[in-house]
């Protein structure tokens, strides 16, 4: 029973840095229909830029973290105005092959900058520090891993729900012509939706840094979020966080209870499954375009 | 008329001795050049082991700024091949093919250098020093081959054996890498422990692409181990330690020549890799050892590129490389591959800055003994300042 708390915890604990990447990439797809390869990398940079701060420049914490996250947003804007943005004509397919495009791009860039020697982020609190929930254990940088995820995620709920600029979005994803024909500025819109998921990728990778960074390390959770992410609809926030701890949470179970060697494809399996039986994911509702 | 006819024939001789001459000379070699072609990754998920050809070169570089070896200059051709056996291949094939290589050197990678080892040993090219402890290299034996690093089975052996013998510790467990390395690894720990009359408590494979080690440590903690051996990447092995920190498992870890680079483990692990035991096969980085400190001042003081480390992969590239260059410098004027692996089969307790190398006459019965270059490691305990603890002197370690 110990051991069976103990992996739920686990799970729940890794999938809050799937569920931040999920969420990364579902308010990209919920604008512009596109699932963006280069989330992962760009998280990349903006933690490597993060490392450059801290470890070299030798900036304080309370500094380097907001300058992080607004080199993300402005890492966001960059990408979509310089190059989506001029794209002719494009279709979601080039413009898919567009994303991986600058994927490479970045990773060519900090392995080159900073070279492929592991590194690790400093960081105010110690990643293999635990807090003890009676014999069960979650380290300390998980527990605000979870925390912050959970945060994020109401804050996007509430900006998508609530708020002029998440409805305007919501609104460009739904029909583009209609938005524009509103009044909406849907250049500035896709541009503004590029910077939010650039800052919340940013903030999965900061909190993936502090134990080892090198130029690899965003593939995994990239794949692991993007898998969450369909699995709950790629169009729903809750949806892409509920898959994602489902994901981290079946992923340890199996590795528990059947094997350990087939951990990381067993998710893809369970991936193939759902999208068998429920094709729109498991939290999406499913529109139907009429022609 | 007469005169003239001697002198055509002269001509037409002098002619056709060149071109035999010309076609008796060795691939890769001329008066005054030898080209030795070496792979490592130096973009890709191995990219950290890219200084081991970086190492060589300046090496190569340090001996032709001394005049070379006989006169002759060594050129040396390095490629990316970011550790993608694919890749290998054809970077092989075209350096082969095109330049044309006298011999290849290190090439850092099991999987890489399985991918050409067919290519050089069917073409009768020989290669020194693979970057990589697999069983592989002796298992079958090839007259062209001769390998360097230490087994990971006798590395594997002698920290068991130091673990049972000298710390008293009885319940071995490991981690491995499911692939060759970790496998080989596994191997070699059983087999000690068998002599012991012990087994190991638990097993626990990791695959490349895993990022979360809670269900290994899961399984590592059931076992109550009071050894944990690590035949994984750094990466991984910092990400073990520090989850098992976290979950209040605190056994004495212990680890592959892979991971002793104890600066770089202390400092990516933020200090966790304190007290872990390695096995190594080269000087430590700061010993009082003069041919080492030679290399220090010579070839990388002057030939590293401005961010290059002094660490033990940077200098296991000069490692890797010095019985050829030896078996070169003892070949005289006379270089030609036979030669090479003629003078390489005489090579008995060669000592440059790692553990001393013999090879033999092949002799495919005994592989181990006429192909596997150095048979020994010594261990060591990584301290607070990411300095090492020489815990034992090389001990030579018997295969199987």
């Amino acid at each position: 029973m110990l051991d069976f708390l103990q992996m739920l915890v686990s799970g729940v604990a890794v999938g809050s840095s799937y569920a931040l990447v999920g969420l990364a990439m579902v308010i990209i797809y919920k604008t512009s229909e596109v699932p963006n390869f280069a989330q992962g990398e760009m998280a990349l940079i903006s933690s490597f830029f993060t490392f450059m701060l801290l470890e070299q420049c030798g900036f304080p914490y309370y500094a380097a973290f907001p300058l992080a996250l607004l080199f993300a947003v402005l890492l966001g804007f960059f990408l979509e105005f310089t190059v989506l943005r001029r794209a002719k004509d494009p279709n979601i397919l080039g413009m898919i092959a567009i994303t991986i495009g600058i994927e490479m791009i970045l990773l060519g860039l900090v392995s080159w900058k900073f070279g492929a020697d592991p590194k690790t982020l400093p960081f105010p609190i110690s990643p293999y520090d635990s807090i003890a929930l009676g014999e069960v254990f979650i380290s300390a940088l998980e527990a605000l891993t979870v925390g912050v995820a959970l945060v994020i995620m109401l804050i996007l709920f509430i900006f998508f729900r609530f708020s002029k600029l998440g409805v305007a979005m919501k609104a460009t994803q739904q029909n583009d012509t209609a938005a524009r024909l509103m009044g909406i500025r849907t250049n500035r819109i896709l541009m503004f939706t590029w910077g939010v998921s650039s800052l919340v990728g940013c903030v999965a990778g900061l909190l993936i840094s502090p134990i080892t960074m090198q130029p690899y390390m965003m593939w995994d959770p990239l794949l692991k979020g993007f898998a969450a992410a369909v699995m709950g609809g790629m169009t729903s926030l809750p949806g892409a966080v509920l898959g994602a701890y489902l994901l981290g949470i079946i992923e340890n179970l199996f590795g528990g209870y059947v094997s350990i060697e087939f951990k990381s494809v067993v998710a893809f399996a369970i991936i193939v499954l759902v999208l068998c039986i429920k094709p729109s994911g498991l939290f999406a509702r499913h529109y139907v375009k009429k022609v | 008329m007469k005169k003239k006819a001697l002198l055509r024939a002269a001509a037409v001789v002098a002619m056709v001795c060149g071109l035999v001459w010309n076609a008796m000379a060795e691939e890769g070699v001329s008066d005054t050049e030898i080209h030795i072609g070496q792979w490592g990754p130096q973009t890709g998920p191995a990219a950290a082991w890219g200084s081991v050809a970086r190492g060589t070169d300046a090496y190569f570089k340090m001996i032709n700024a001394e005049g070379g070896i006989n006169g002759r200059k060594l050129i040396h051709h390095m490629f990316d091949d970011a550790y993608n056996p694919a890749k290998t291949k054809a970077g092989v094939k075209e350096l082969q093919e095109g330049t044309g290589m006298f011999a290849w050197v290190s090439g850092v990678g099991t999987a890489p250098g399985l991918a050409v080892r067919d290519y050089l040993m069917e073409r009768q090219i020989p290669w020194i020093g693979p970057s990589s402890g697999s069983l592989h290299w002796i298992d079958p034996a090839s007259k062209y081959l001769f390998p360097i690093y230490p087994l990971y089975y006798i590395e594997a052996k002698a920290l068991v054996r130091h673990a049972v013998k000298d710390l008293g510790l009885k319940q071995v467990a490991i981690a491995y890498q499911n692939d060759d390395y970790g496998k080989n690894g596994v191997q070699g720990a059983k087999a000690e422990l068998a002599q012991h009359g012990l087994q190991v408590v638990a097993e626990v494979p990791v695959e490349v692409k895993d990022t979360d080690m809670k269900p290994h440590v899961m399984q590592l903690r059931k076992s109550d181990a009071d050894t944990v051996l690590l035949w994984v990447s750094p990466v991984h092995a910092v990400k073990i330690v520090g989850t098992s920190k976290a979950m209040n498992f605190t056994p004495q870890w212990m680890s592959t020549s892979t991971c002793s680079d104890f600066p770089l483990m202390m400092h990516i692990s933020k200090g966790l890799w304190e007290g872990v035991i390695a096995a190594t096969f080269a000087e430590l980085p700061d010993a009082d050892h003069p041919l080492l400190q030679k290399y220090q001042k010579d070839a990388y003081g002057k030939f590293a590129a401005k961010d290059e480390r002094w660490g033990l992969f940077y200098y296991a590239g000069i490692l890797f490389a010095e019985p050829l260059v030896e078996a070169i410098r003892r070949c005289g004027q006379d270089l030609t591959r036979e030669r090479v692996v003629s003078e390489l089969e005489g090579l008995k307790n060669f000592r440059g800055i790692g553990g001393e190398i013999s090879y033999g006459p092949l002799d495919t019965a005994k592989a181990y003994e006429t192909r596997q270059g150095m048979k020994e490691v010594f261990l060591v305990k990584c301290l607070k300042d990411g300095k090492a603890e020489k815990l034992s002197d090389w001990m030579a370690i018997q295969y199987p």
